[in-house]
């Protein structure tokens, strides 16, 4: 056979049952008059938008808007109660997640959802893997062969037979969007793909969906950040409520406080940042020359003084967690921690919980919330030795109060205490989060992105707590790869790259310029 | 915002706490458990009237006991995402050691009860430890120690079987407390109301829900894990233990089968899961899989009585069984629908936040 011919067999058993749409012409997919409800709630009212070839068009709105709802109808996971999709023209019915595909439609979700333990390549391939000669072989060389050529076109440098478990979040990310060109996909949406990345990672998918852009491939996108939205989208429609409230044809004339306005219905209070001197506030929690022995870190010496904010940037896998983990006990470092004045060894989560440093770690769902318990259950977690009691019993009325009172605080809005905390909403379970740790009477807090998966509305609320309880004079150490909210919340900011503190501003001279700078390991000047 | 605005937001809340306690009590296995119970009850005594004779009742109540104790330990271990495959030599061996005891040297039922618990304790620790420190799945450790156990109980039985007991075993076992209530539901009801405060209201109980949940996050709050899980393990072996000293007064005999005969170990899980508490750990409770264990002896009874072969106990048992994992499959996708609209509701009505009134 030759090489010709094989190659023209492989493309025949490889995309065999799709087609070939490789520079077909663009389609466009639109959705008309979709409603969708949920057990009795509205999730969709009337949304029609329509996503045109060539464009990046992005969907914002509050969690809750219905913008995931949206793309995954159109993505054959949720079935609509009402209204049409029109892909090229006609009418598509009861699509499910495989027709969707088979008709180009693409949904790259929040969180990779790959087979961790199936190599990179059997990720790419999985739903069309290519057969062999015999029956129910696999032609391991043909995925071999094509898949590099997948993996160069989104600008992915990985040994094809990697587990996907063993990929950076970005790494999955790109190729969950080469998934979709093996699949030959040419309407692909995104949901939210840059809130677990880096800015930097973000970026190269940026670029990729540039490119895609210029071949013409429909492009849907969802995302919380407003200036990476403004920068890249060709259109932004608006959700909230159920409903499309506004469409903006031209993002570049468009302003972030424009679209803040149009997500929450009102104007939000511009936050302006915080100028207070410190500098006689006594210090209580110091490091000196904390090291991880696997060198994820390395000699971070720092002090947080009483009632500061000091924030830790850096980019994800500098070291920041590891280096917070270590200080709250889930792992171990050489070096000193000092809380108070006084050294603080055999660190263990339930003795620094007992010495006022608590810990609110980045990811809520893996290693925050319990989510069939109940949201007041939730929010006393960590105080449970310290209920009042009632003979032997806690006394289930005094812990709802206590959990009440907490509850307002940080206001969560929640059908009930009652409730299973899964019930609720990102930004509520934050918020519950918050209350579970305030209530430990914090003198060292420890905030690992305290706003990941959180809507504008519940971020301003948390920026809000995180000032009363500096103000109370708490020490916080805010971890975070938002730069903005640094320059916000912080009264000081260190940055730490590959393991190392790289540079420390204060004040005024904490500027998204020099942060963004600085994580990147340049210089402090 | 008036006052008369605060009170009817307030009065607002209220009614949605209340409709959601409602809902959530309806959600909940055992008020529908208890009428499918009665149900088939009603109906068999309906086909066969001596079938809710009395003494008849009082057999079943009886015949449930074994089986309710152990599956109030079982709802412990799977509540910390755990199961125990070890209960049914567990029971046997307290039910041949106190029952060759009582034999030969004429012990009453109280004084076996240390021993019982005793050896429950010793067995449940070690698969704890197992477990937790040695860090082998649940089903695998005992998985092995239920095939050693087996063997512990043999040499302990050496071929022979406890025949002739105290008399009062048997009173214990077959008599009535107040008719039909034998007195054997004593020790199920006692053990399964403790258990169920302890879980709901004990540092502890709340220790084994978090865990069960999210066993990292519940080591970042501050519970000691390690023991958490060994504990868990060890009461599910102490009810074990005491289900043999039930076992024994119930059928006052016991030998290398006391146990296996009547399948207890997958009898028990089957109870776990009928009566709402799942494998995955962290959601449920003991009094479903009480009333789950006098639900399964109901229906197994009504097999006999109706005269449908015997040999289809078991598949009755895996047919209910499945019947539950569906109901839980099914509810499950109710709930993340139930997750969505609740979220929902209230971004729509702000006035219901906590705390914007205050």
């Amino acid at each position: 056979m030759s090489p010709t011919a094989a190659r023209a067999r492989d493309e025949r058993t490889l995309h065999g049952d799709l087609g070939d749409r490789s520079g077909t012409a663009a389609v466009r997919y639109e959705a008309r008059n979709i409603a969708k409800a949920f057990g009795g709630a509205r999730a969709l009212s009337g949304v029609s938008v329509t996503f045109e070839p060539g464009e990046i068009h992005t969907l914002v709105g509050e969690n809750g808007a219905g913008k995931s709802t949206l793309l995954k109808i159109m993505a054959g996971i949720d079935q609509p109660d009402v209204g049409e999709l029109v892909l090229g023209g006609e009418i598509s019915r009861s699509l499910t997640p495989r027709s969707a595909q088979l008709q180009g439609i693409y949904l790259v979700p929040q969180e990779p959802s790959l087979m961790g333990e199936l190599s990179s390549l059997e990720n790419l391939f999985v739903g069309i893997i290519p057969r062999g000669h015999l029956p129910f072989s696999v032609d391991w060389k043909e995925m071999e062969r094509s898949a590099g050529a997948y993996f160069q076109q989104v600008g992915l440098h990985i040994d094809p037979w990697t587990p996907a478990s063993q990929l950076s979040i970005a790494e999955q990310q790109l190729l969950e969007c080469a998934r979709a060109l093996t699949h030959r996909c040419n309407v692909i949406f995104f949901d939210e793909p840059t809130s677990p990345l880096t800015a930097r990672d973000a970026e190269i998918l940026f670029e990729l969906m540039g490119r895609l852009r210029e071949r013409k491939f429909t492009i849907a996108f969802i995302s919380h950040r407003l200036e990476e939205v403004l920068a890249i989208s060709d259109r932004i429609t608006v959700l909230r409520d159920s409903r499309v409230v506004a469409e903006f044809d031209d993002p570049k004339k468009t302003s972030r406080e424009q679209l803040v306005e149009a997500m929450v219905g009102h104007e939000i209070a511009v936050r302006q940042r915080r100028n207070r001197d410190l500098s006689s506030a006594e210090t209580v929690l110091e490091l000196e020359n904390l090291s991880a022995p696997d060198g994820t870190f390395t000699e971070i010496s720092l002090k947080v003084r009483r009632g500061e904010v000091l924030g830790l940037a850096g980019l994800v896998g500098s070291g920041r967690t590891e280096t917070a983990e270590s200080v709250f006990g889930l792992r171990r470092a050489t070096g000193t921690v000092l809380l108070a004045g006084r050294p603080y060894v055999h660190r263990k989560p339930a003795t620094s919980i007992a010495a006022g440093l608590i810990y609110l770690p980045e990811d809520r769902g893996r290693n925050g919330v319990f989510a069939e318990v109940e949201v007041a259950r939730n929010i006393t977690a960590a105080i449970v030795p310290h209920l009042p009691k009632r003979g032997l019993l806690l006394s289930q009325r005094a812990e709802q109060a206590v959990a009440g009172g907490a509850a307002q605080r940080t206001r969560v809005v929640t059908p009930s205490l009652g409730a299973p905390i899964k019930a609720l909403s990102g930004g509520n379970q934050q918020r519950a989060m918050f209350s579970r740790w305030l209530l430990a009477d914090p003198k060292v807090a420890i905030f690992d992105e305290p706003t990941r998966g959180v809507d504008v509305g519940a971020k301003a609320d948390i920026y809000g707590i995180i000032d009363a309880i500096s103000d109370s004079g708490v020490a916080v150490l805010m971890i975070s790869s938002e730069l903005e909210e640094l320059v916000l919340v912080c009264d000081r900011v260190l940055a730490i790259y590959e393991g190392h503190i790289v540079g420390e501003i204060a004040g005024d001279d904490i500027t998204l310029e020099r942060l963004g700078a600085m994580i990147v390991g340049g210089s402090q000047k | 915002m008036s006052a008369a605005g605060t009170s009817s937001a307030d009065q607002l809340a209220a009614r949605q706490q209340r409709t959601a306690q409602v809902r959530r009590f309806m959600r909940r296995r055992e008020p529908p458990l208890v009428i499918v119970t009665l149900l088939v009850f009603g109906v068999t005594t309906l086909l066969k009237p001596g079938f809710g004779a009395s003494n008849n009742v009082s057999f079943m109540l009886a015949t449930a006991m074994p089986l309710a104790v152990l599956a109030v330990g079982q709802t412990v271990v799977c509540l910390v995402r755990g199961i125990d495959l070890s209960v049914a030599p567990v029971l046997g061996i307290a039910a041949v050691s106190t029952g060759f005891l009582a034999q030969d040297h004429g012990d009453s039922v109280w004084s076996m009860i240390p021993l019982a618990i005793g050896i429950g304790i010793g067995l449940g620790f070690v698969n704890g430890l197992f477990i937790t420190y040695a860090r082998i799945p649940p089903i695998i450790a005992t998985l092995g120690t239920y095939t050693v156990y087996s063997g512990v109980q043999q040499l302990i039985c050496n071929s022979a079987t406890v025949v002739t007991l105290p008399t009062q075993y048997e009173a214990v076992g077959i008599h009535d407390f107040i008719a039909p209530i034998p007195w054997l539901v004593i020790p199920g009801i006692v053990v399964t109301v403790v258990m169920a405060l302890i879980l709901r209201r004990t540092k502890w109980g709340r220790s084994l829900y978090a865990f069960g949940n999210n066993a990292d996050a519940s080591y970042r709050a501050g519970i000691r894990v390690n023991f958490v899980q060994l504990s868990a393990y060890t009461v599910c072996g102490t009810l074990a233990g005491l289900g043999g000293l039930v076992y024994l007064c119930k059928y006052t005999s016991a030998g290398y089968v006391s146990g296996e005969d009547i399948s207890i170990q997958l009898q028990s899980i089957a109870c776990v899961l009928i009566g709402g508490t799942t494998l995955t750990g962290g959601k449920g409770g003991v009094v479903g899989s009480f009333i789950a264990a006098i639900f399964l002896t109901v229906v197994l009874e009504a097999v006999i009585v109706l005269k449908i072969n015997f040999d289809w106990e078991n598949a009755v048992v895996g047919v209910l069984l499945l019947a539950a994992i569906l109901v839980d499959a099914y509810q499950n996708r109710q709930g993340a629908s139930m997750r969505y609209s609740l979220g929902r509701m209230f971004l729509s009505r702000p006035t219901a936040r906590t705390g914007a009134t205050s």
